[in-house]
Parts: structure tokens; sequence; C-alpha cells
């Protein structure tokens, strides 16, 4: 997977092209518009992350050159997050917008979103280690005892189980399982997860919900 | 004309203005009825004079008598611009008293008397008429010459004209020094205003002894000068306290990675201290969305949406979002809510969960939270109520400032740095509504929103 990142901003550009080349992308970047364009015009890239302040041609120019082209997904990167700058990135064709500054488990969920682009097939039965999840029956199970969660647990679990392997914010957790869009300074989310945990890996000895410090949590087998 | 932008040159312009209007209409008045007075008393005199001259005639055996004797009437008539003429029916001149040599004018016969100007460029005013005298008409004219008349109204015009002129030159400059002496007030106001500059926002503007509308001038400019100043004073003191709040996770930050880097760590203490900088980054950022949360919602130009929010659909979601919370300190939510308001949902979700939030993190454990609507006429009220320790009558008053915490010590990493109440306050404000506080050991605490049910934002 090519990912163009326009970004003039040096040690943003180092940290992104660092951060998603050993998350395995394979990485270029431009310094500024030219370049971009140069790029854009060159090479085929199955993602392109542009920040809107660039100098050269910014972000809006290179978004219409790229649409002229071809349909690749664009995230856009912009320190301005009133809504129009939103509005008029998603209207002239970008697919997504992260407004700085953003955590890097967050462009990385975003940018998996996109590189996925088919919307994901929802799932029906999960499986790591000994963990069991039947989501049309709603049962849940551990070492095949059956575990009794609670509706936002069960949808809890099935994100994790879902994004296995991934670690997930907890601005996108809550977002996802309680659609608060909003950054809250609560710590709704440790609880809920200590709450899981309580049922899903406490009583057994290998854990599966890992805590990223700084970053979020993560399920997945460790043994 | 930078002249003309002076209110003391535009009023006695004005003065002089209304001045000459007035004078000019009252001496175009007074020349007008002087004019036809005078016309009037020449038409009686010339009218007498015909009747004398007719009189004269009847006494008379004939005009030849009296044509030997013109002595007669010329010395009756006195003057030279007395004209006289006698004609017969073929209009040949019987008598005539013309010392300025006038033509004879033709007319028309007529037995009444009547008036006319001169014809041609003679100004003089003739009165005729035709009587009979031994069987034949004769035409009696009785004239004046105007020349006299004419010049004593110029005269008089121009004395007019030199008075009208003066006046307005007059009104202009009494006008003028009464109307600097009029706007002294408003010079004294003027260099009041400009001794008070930002670091005298205290000083007042002196009002005693001035005229009303100065005084009322002055009590406006004064409470504009008390919200400036309280706005100012405000805006200092959440600088000051932004840039303490800002230190210290700054402070933090900084003193770490500074110890750390002074020898060699292991790779588990690096992490411990990258992992205690995210939180610290994180808690910065948190700060500045609130702060520019707080920007865009009291800018007024902000562009936010409304529609119709059901606030029990609301409610319940918050409440089904920090259900966990509450139960693990053993406690309850209670909705009892109902009703919709005209609102931004997503700044209201946001108010409403600032206020659950902080109902968890003061109230004692094992209590109730409820939240629970009121109708009180075209407002609806959303109380979020708990039971906790009574903050202090000094402290309720404040609760809502940013930066503000009743208790200094409590500054954890997770909380929004005493921004969450000032926010909740911002929004009800954009909704064009308030947020109150009560607290009382008997019934708890409450919070209560107000907002405006139809609200035409």
């Amino acid at each position: 997977m090519r990912i163009l990142i326009v970004e003039d901003e040096q040690k943003t550009a180092d940290y992104l092209s660092r951060g998603l080349g050993e998350s395995g992308y394979a990485v270029e970047v431009a310094r500024d518009g030219y370049d971009a364009q140069h790029y854009i015009e060159e090479c085929e890239f199955d993602l392109i992350i542009l920040d809107v302040m660039l100098p050269g041609l910014d972000g809006w120019q290179l978004l219409q050159l790229v649409r002229q082209r071809s349909q690749v997904p664009v995230l856009f990167l912009t320190a301005r997050d009133a809504v129009e700058y939103r509005v008029k990135g998603l209207e002239l064709g970008a697919d997504d917008y992260l407004v700085k500054p953003f955590s890097f488990v967050e462009l990385l969920a975003r940018v998996r979103t996109l590189l996925r682009r088919s919307p994901p097939r929802e799932r029906e039965h999960f499986r790591v280690a000994d963990l069991a999840m039947d989501v049309l029956r709603r049962r849940v199970t551990r070492q095949g005892e059956r575990l009794a969660l609670t509706n936002k647990e069960f949808a809890l679990l099935e994100l994790f189980l879902d994004r296995e392997g991934e670690v997930l914010s907890r601005t996108y957790i809550a977002s996802r399982v309680w659609q608060m869009n909003f950054d809250s300074d609560t710590n709704v989310v440790e609880v809920a997860v200590r709450r899981l945990r309580a049922k899903v890996d406490d009583p057994f000895p290998t854990k599966l919900i890992h805590t990223e410090r700084g970053m979020g949590y993560v399920l997945e087998d460790r043994s | 004309m930078p002249a003309l932008n002076s209110l003391a040159t535009r009023l006695s312009l004005l003065f002089a203005l209304v001045s000459t209007l007035l004078l000019g209409s009252i001496g175009t008045y007074l020349y007008h009825s002087l004019t036809r007075e005078i016309a009037w008393r020449d038409d009686q005199m010339l009218h007498g004079r015909l009747e004398r001259m007719e009189a004269l005639l009847d006494d008379s055996e004939s005009i030849a008598m009296l044509h030997q004797r013109p002595q007669l009437y010329a010395n009756m008539l006195g003057n030279r611009d007395s004209l006289l003429w006698v004609l017969d029916s073929e209009g040949k001149v019987l008598i005539e008293v013309n010392p300025s040599n006038v033509p004879v004018p033709t007319l028309p016969m007529t037995p009444s008397v009547r008036f006319s100007d001169m014809p041609e460029s003679i100004q003089a005013r003739l009165a005729w008429h035709t009587l009979e005298q031994n069987g034949q008409p004769l035409t009696l004219v009785a004239g004046k010459l105007l020349n006299e008349r004419n010049q004593m109204l110029a005269a008089y015009r121009l004395k007019l004209w030199v008075a009208l002129v003066t006046g307005a030159f007059l009104a202009f400059l009494l006008g003028w020094g009464v109307s600097r002496q009029g706007l002294q007030p408003l010079r004294r106001l003027a260099e009041q205003t400009n001794r008070i500059d930002i670091r005298q926002l205290d000083r007042r503007l002196n009002v005693t002894g001035e005229t009303e509308e100065i005084n009322r001038l002055s009590q406006g400019l004064n409470r504009m000068l008390g919200r400036l100043e309280e706005g100012f004073s405000q805006l200092s003191r959440h600088s000051a306290d932004m840039a303490h709040e800002l230190r210290t996770p700054l402070t933090n930050l900084l003193g770490q990675t500074q110890h750390t880097l002074r020898r060699e760590r292991s790779n588990l203490e690096y992490r411990q201290v990258l992992e205690s900088n995210i939180e610290e980054y994180e808690r910065l950022s948190r700060m500045i969305d609130s702060l520019l949360f707080l920007a865009r919602t009291e800018s007024p130009s902000s562009d936010i949406s409304k529609e119709r929010v059901d606030i029990s659909e609301l409610v319940t979601q918050l409440c089904d979002y920090f259900e966990g919370m509450a139960e693990d300190d053993n406690r309850t939510l209670i909705n009892h809510t109902s009703g919709s308001v005209l609102a931004n949902c997503d700044l209201l979700r946001t108010a409403l969960a600032n206020l659950i939030a902080n109902a968890l993190r003061h109230g004692r454990s094992g209590t109730p939270i409820r939240i629970y609507t009121k109708n009180v006429e075209n407002q609806i009220e959303l109380h979020i109520h708990n039971h906790g320790p009574v903050i202090s009558p000094d402290d309720l008053s404040r609760v809502f400032e940013r930066f503000y915490r009743c208790d200094p010590a409590r500054s954890g990493v997770a909380g929004s740095g005493g921004l969450g109440l000032a926010i909740v306050r911002s929004i009800a404000q954009w909704h064009k509504g308030d947020v109150r506080v009560e607290s009382d050991v008997e019934k708890g605490t409450t919070f209560t929103l107000l907002l405006s049910i139809n609200d035409t934002h």
C-alpha cells in the first residue's frame, strides 16, 4: 500500500512517515505543493494524506488536481477546525479529515478505514484464543463458559473483536459505542473497559484486553 | 470641507440661514406693503386732481380762458413731476402742463375715472376720465412721473438688503458664539474621555452640574466603561489563569524529560516518561480545545445551526454513557425529563455531559443523581441534582468562571482545568438561556440550565 504524505512541517512529516512505515505502508513525503503535484502526476498511490496550508499549491488546489485524475482516497489534515473548512474539504472530494493535534492511533485507524474502503462486512462470529462471540445470538463464551454481558459491554467487546490487534483510542470507542462525538474529560471509557475486563479477563489466566498507556486499548492474544 | 464638520459652525450656519429667510420674508412683505400704500396714495392724489380740474372747468366759462391763464393751474400743481392734459375728442391738446415734455398719451374715452401706468418706457402714472363740456367730450388726464417714487423705493430696497446681509452675518457670529458656549460641556466631556486610557478604566466621567443631555450621555459612557473594565479585568484574569494552567503540564514535560535525559535509563523508564508525557500532551490539547470552544461559542458571529432537540432522548443517551461510571460508585442516574427545545444538539449535549460529569465527580457515593425538567412559562428548566458537599456562597457565584475551582488543591490530570462549567455557561448564553446553581445541606446541590422553548434565534 503506497501512501503519499503532503506536509510542510518537517517534524510532523517525519513522524508520520516513520509511523506509517512501521505499520507496513510504503510512504512518500512531499514537502510543498509543487513537489506534491509532481508525485500526483507521476505516481500511483492508494491513499493521500494532505495538509491544507502548504507552500506553493495549497491543499485545496492539490485536492482538485487529484480528483481530476483519480478517486484515490484523500485524508485531510487541518489545523483549523472551523466547520466551513471541513465542509469545503469534503465538498471538494476529500474522504475524511483530522484536526490537528490528532493522536497517531486515531490517524492509523482512519487510514485503515479508508484503505479498506468497502464497508466492513458485518461479522457474525468472532474467535480470539478461547473467547468466542456469536453476534446474532448475543452469546459470549470463554473456555466454553457463558459470560453475562450487558448491552454496552457486548457492543464494546464486539468493537474490540472487530478491530482485533488495533489500538483503539478513547474518543473512537466513545463515538462507536455511545455515539458520543465529543472529547469528554471523564473516565467513562476507562470504567467501561475495566468492567468489561472484570467479566472477560479477570477470571481467566490469559488476558486479552490490553491498555496502551496514553493511546488507548487493544484486544489481542499475546500468549 | 473640514470646517463644516464642526458642530458650532454648522449650528451658526443654520442660524444664519434661518435669519436670512426670516429677515428676507419680513423685508419683502414690508417693501410690498409700502409700494402698495404709496401707489394707492398717488392714485388718490391723481383722482383728487382730476376732480379739482373738473371743478375748475365747470367754474370757467371756457377752455380758452383757462388756456390763457396757465399759471393758475401750474402753480396749483406745484412741482415738475406733475402732468396735466385736457384733450378734445380728437386727442388734440387743449391745455397742457408737461415740464418733462412727456409725449401725449392716447387714451380711450371713459365716463368714470381710470388709472393706468404710462405705456412705453416712461415711468409715469396716469388717471383720466371724459366729461361733457358745452356738448363737447373733453378728456382730462392727470399724471405723475414716478422717478422720484422709484428712487425712494430703490433706496429702501437697498436698505433692506443691507439689513438682511448684516442680520445674517450677525446671526452667524452670534450663533457661533452661542453654539461654542452651549457646546462647552461637550468639549469638557471630550477632554474627560481623552484622559481615560487602558490603564485607567476605573476612572469615570464627572457628571455633576452638566446639562441633562450631557448627563445622560456621560452616564451611558460610564456604564460602557464599567462593562469594559469588567470585561478587561476578566480577560486579564483569564490570561493569567490560562498561562498558569498551561505552564503546569509544560513544566512537568520539560522537567521530567530533562531529568530523564541526564543519564542513560532503561527502556522501561524511557517508556514510562513518554507515556506520562502523552498524558500531559492530552491535557494541554484538551485545554486548548476547551478554550477554542469557549472562544467560538462566545463569538457573536459564530454560525452554529439549531434544531429541535428532544431532551428526554438526549438525557437518556447521556445516562447510558455515564451509567458505568455511576454504577461504579454505587449510584444511579434518574431521568425525569420531557419536552423539547430549539438548540444545537452537540452544544447542548456537551453542556449536559459536563453537568452530569460534575455531579458524578462531586456527589457523595451511593446517592442518586436526578435529572428532571420543569416548564416555567416559555422556558424549560433542566435540573441536575446531586447530594454532596455544600458549595459555599462565595464559591456559588464564581463556579461558572473560567479556571475557577472550589478546591484549589484539586487539579487532576483528568480535569478540564476548571473550564467545564464555564463551557456550560457559555453554551447556555449562546442559546440565550442561563445557568444557575443552588447548594444547601438539606436539599443538596442543583445545577439548572434554563432554555427558552420557542427560541426564534
